[in-house]
């Protein structure tokens, strides 16, 4: 008797804590992940796992860092089974940007940017640009790059982070760059 | 770029690899001197180089205009509550 009334408080008090920090959950992994499904997915795993560790948890002060720690989990987990994959070593990306000597294609070589770097992010036109070519990025790519300039994260915890070896990670990093670099070139830069 | 010295120099695929590594690491005297040589030779490469820093700002400030505070703007699921809640 005493263990379906806990079991109808754990699940009660769950319940308001999906009514209270679902959203922001949800918010928070559709960020990072970029997948509607995934966030859902990750979100309702979350809370499935809260309801089992309910017990030990009982005393800890902060529901929704809790939460939002289980959640960061398996954030991690999505990561290091999606991306586990070695980064192919296919030169046929390089390929699009460089002669077989390794100088650079004539239509590839970078140009001099004209204007103010600085204020162009002023500028509601670019950033429309800058999303667009951030978006044509693959997901873990973008994910690196995120996670290294706008988080400002040391390389070897994003490397644990997603599951990928030191090396993938700035060739990642370095091809991203070179990607987006093109991309801003070719949209903006020399219209 | 071809000619007697041509061991001694990077090609232009090799150093844009230095120039990005070298916003995570640092580079070792040798690979500090070659780039160097090669960028001296370059407008191309001197041009990434370039680009490459650029781009680090305008990265790192377009995600601060995006939220100030680094949350994602929030995103309601009543869906997702309700399916929650059903399967607990």
């Amino acid at each position: 008797m005493q263990n379906v009334m806990d079991v109808d408080e754990s699940s009660k008090t769950i319940r308001c804590w999906v009514e209270l920090y679902a959203d922001s959950m949800y918010s928070w992994a559709l960020y990072k992940t970029s997948s509607k499904e995934t966030a859902e997915d990750l979100v309702q795993d979350t809370f499935m796992a809260a309801l089992q560790s309910y017990d030990s948890y009982k005393n800890i002060s902060n529901p929704k860092s809790w939460l939002f720690s289980i959640l960061n989990n398996k954030l991690q987990g999505f990561y290091r089974d999606r991306y586990r994959m070695p980064l192919h070593t296919n030169e046929g990306f390089y390929d699009n940007f460089f002669e077989k000597s390794g100088s650079w294609k004539p239509s590839q070589k970078p140009l001099e940017w004209t204007g103010d770097p600085s204020h162009l992010l002023d500028d509601g036109e670019f950033q429309n640009v800058l999303n667009d070519c951030l978006k044509k990025l693959p997901k873990i790519w973008l994910t690196v790059i995120q996670n290294k300039i706008m988080e400002g994260k040391k390389g070897d915890v994003i490397c644990q982070d997603l599951g990928i070896t030191d090396t993938n990670y700035w060739q990642i990093l370095h091809r991203a760059k070179l990607q987006l670099r093109k991309c801003l070139e070719s949209n903006w830069f020399k219209k | 770029m071809k000619g007697p010295l041509n061991f001694l120099m990077l090609s232009c695929k090799k150093a844009s690899e230095l120039i990005d590594l070298k916003s995570i690491k640092k580079l070792t005297a040798k690979e500090r001197i070659l780039l160097k040589m090669h960028l001296s030779l370059c407008d191309g490469c001197t041009a990434y180089a370039k680009h490459s820093k650029i781009l680090d700002n305008l990265i790192h400030r377009h995600e601060q205009n995006q939220d100030d505070s680094g949350v994602p703007p929030l995103v309601g699921n009543n869906e997702l509550k309700q399916r929650i809640i059903a399967n607990l």
